[in-house]
């Protein structure tokens, strides 16, 4: 997009943005934009000048700042924005697609009435644009709940089966967030049991009861996909033909050898990396520490076995 | 006078004028612009300012006149004035919150059009908009530095229907390759971005993750002619699978795998697009599979709460991987 572009879809939407809230700060204004203090107040310099010929003093839009606040007199021709165009839909439309899971029904209406807004040149544009793009997340319809929870604050309960565990357990929490990472859904909330902040992966929660009792939020801090691949003591050898994506995912990290290979350093939680070194059917290869070593080969043998 | 304010100007005129405005009148009130130099030049000037509106979505068009009006230009303000969309509480809510998120990862094509949407539908909500409690983070690689304006540049040209040049570096290939897209598509999946279009190098549709693009330009000639269009029979979501044992490599192939512990429980959420099984508390999921391997490695990391039932050569592979990471670890079976 070329900058006047960008700046003219800007300046559409600030007039009737501040006659409609007038007063507003300079600094909200242009945090609403996603732009700069000083790109706002030249921005705001620029409209001043904006009028319509012959330039008579009140042919001008009548806009200014005044103990950093912004005022704009009624304008009726900037009362309102223009309408969204073919891309600005089809780009809300994808992103919308993320929630689809969760809300199946208030988005298919709401895109309905997102299309019936547009203007009749831009509904094709809107269409294929839209299919262009695809967002949409793999969850159950449960993320319904999980989002209705957070949103309505209260607590839920379900069955959870946490990594290793072989049997699940019940847990109460109190949702603070619905949380997509790599594509899988989490909820991160307060565990009254446990007394304190947890992640869970909805996936592998059953059993969800969404309860009527509310809560006040809690302070937490943000939450964090735990990262297993962290830098630690376990060091895992791949071959030249694996190394490309251990480059990606390891950045600088991945440490080049002389056969093409590299070699990582990973944090060493056992049952994650049993089964991570486990995902590269022997293209990876556990260097040290012995008990890293012997415990992927212990669970590769007890898989063999198994399988005869 | 600058292009930004003269576009603004136009606007505020065509928005007050209430009879077409001709183009004599658009010379005279703008003398400097449109009022000096070769007739030819100013017009040219003219049409790339219309088209920049028109881009915008502001209703412009000429018409011819008759008895009772001039020939000229003229705004259409009903089609001008965005309308009041009439969402409910929660259609606002599922709109705003997946449009925040995908804005918040950093990475989303059509980013600055999204921003704009977001603005233009909260601008009738009384109030300030509630944090969304919904966030997104893609996650799934270090080196995507480049990602957020690859995806801007490729989202454009989607739009404008333009062909791409590529810079492409494939994990399976040692040097980078420059090919030439068209661009159909973006597909998000597991935290990572693909494109998917028109390979000119081999000729036929292809599928390129946008992290792993070097460079990219956009066929800068003729902005507004397309290169390119769409089979009517693309549909992307056919191009880019949900996991990797659908890649469509192999022809594809039935396997059954038994689930056990809180796995089985979780059938249907681990295993979206498989037939889930379940009798006598054993229970089964039946996939398609067009990439053995990487099925094998991903129930390889699951077991031992899951196992290949059949066929056999789906546990012949099993056999295989499972003695391949047993000898590179000193085990012997």
């Amino acid at each position: 997009m070329s900058d006047v572009h960008e700046r003219l879809r800007r300046l559409l939407f600030v007039v009737p943005y501040v006659a409609r809230h007038r007063g507003v700060t300079v600094d909200a204004l242009a945090k609403q934009l996603g732009v700069s203090r000083e790109e706002l107040l030249r921005d705001l310099e620029l409209l001043t000048m904006v009028g319509r010929p012959p330039f008579q003093p009140d042919d001008f839009i009548d806009l200014h700042v005044e103990n950093d606040r912004v005022w704009v007199d009624l304008d009726q021709r900037f009362s309102k924005p223009p309408r969204l165009t073919g891309p600005e839909a089809a780009a809300l439309a994808a992103a919308a697609e993320l929630l689809r899971p969760a809300a199946q029904t208030a988005l298919a209406s709401a895109l309905a009435k997102l299309e019936k807004i547009l203007p009749p040149g831009a509904k094709k544009m809107y269409r294929e644009l839209g299919s262009a793009v695809n967002a949409r997340s793999q969850a159950s319809e449960e993320l319904g709940i999980l989002t209705r929870a957070v949103e309505e604050r209260r607590e839920l309960e379900f069955d959870y089966a946490a990594p290793g565990k072989t049997a699940t357990e019940k847990r109460r929490v109190e949702p603070a967030e619905a949380f997509n990472h790599r594509g899988l859904w989490y909820l991160y909330g307060w565990d009254l049991a446990r007394g304190s902040e947890r992640l869970f992966r909805l996936d592998r929660m059953t059993g969800i009861v969404l309860t009527d009792r509310r809560f006040s939020p809690r302070p937490m801090p943000p939450a964090r996909v735990p990262n297993p691949a962290a830098r630690g003591e376990v060091r895992v050898r791949f071959t030249a033909q694996a190394a490309p994506y251990l480059r990606e995912r390891f950045g600088g990290e991945a440490r080049e050898l002389t056969d093409g290979g590299v070699e990582v350093r990973v944090a060493g939680e056992e049952r994650w990396l049993v089964q991570w070194v486990l995902s590269f059917g022997g293209e990876a290869e556990v260097l040290e520490p012995a008990w890293a070593r012997e415990a992927v080969s212990r669970a590769a043998l007890r898989a063999l076995e198994e399988t005869r | 006078m600058d292009r930004t304010e003269r576009l603004l100007d136009l606007v505020a005129l065509l928005l007050d004028a209430h009879e077409p405005v001709s183009w004599a009148e658009l010379k005279e009130s703008f003398p400097e612009d449109y009022g000096s130099g070769s007739d030819e030049a100013t017009e040219r000037k003219f049409e790339r300012d219309k088209a920049e509106l028109l881009e915008l979505g502001i209703p412009l068009t000429y018409v011819q006149g008759d008895e009772d009006r001039k020939d000229g230009y003229l705004l259409d303000r009903n089609a001008y004035y965005l309308p009041e969309p009439g969402f409910t509480p929660e259609e606002m809510a599922v709109l705003y919150a997946a449009g925040s998120a995908a804005l918040a990862s950093g990475a989303f094509p059509g980013r600055h059009d999204l921003q704009h949407s977001l603005r233009k539908i909260g601008f009738f909500a009384g109030g300030e908009l509630a944090t969304p409690k919904v966030r997104m983070e893609l996650g799934a690689v270090r080196e995507s530095a480049a990602v957020p304006e690859h995806l801007e540049t490729l989202w454009t040209a989607a739009s404008a229907r333009k062909w791409v040049e590529i810079v492409y570096a494939s994990p399976k290939r040692p040097e980078p390759s420059t090919r030439k897209v068209d661009p159909y598509g973006l597909v998000l999946r597991r935290g990572v971005w693909s494109l998917v279009g028109y390979c000119h190098l081999r000729q036929g549709l292809r599928t390129f993750h946008v992290h792993r693009i070097r460079a990219l330009k956009m066929n800068a000639s003729k902005p507004r002619t397309h290169d390119f269009e769409v089979p009517a029979s693309f549909a992307i979501d056919a191009h880019v699978p949900h996991a990797p044992w659908q890649w469509g490599i192999e022809p594809p192939v039935e396997v059954r795998l038994e689930l056990q512990g809180p796995l089985a429980a979780q059938a249907g959420a681990h295993f979206p697009d498989a037939r889930v099984e379940r009798s006598g508390g054993r229970t089964e999921v039946v996939l398609t599979v067009s990439l053995l391997d990487a099925l094998v490695k991903h129930v390889l990391a699951l077991w031992p709460q899951a196992r290949v039932v059949s066929p056999e050569p789906a546990r012949a592979r099993f056999r295989a991987l499972a003695q391949a990471v047993a000898s590179r670890h000193g085990g012997r079976a």
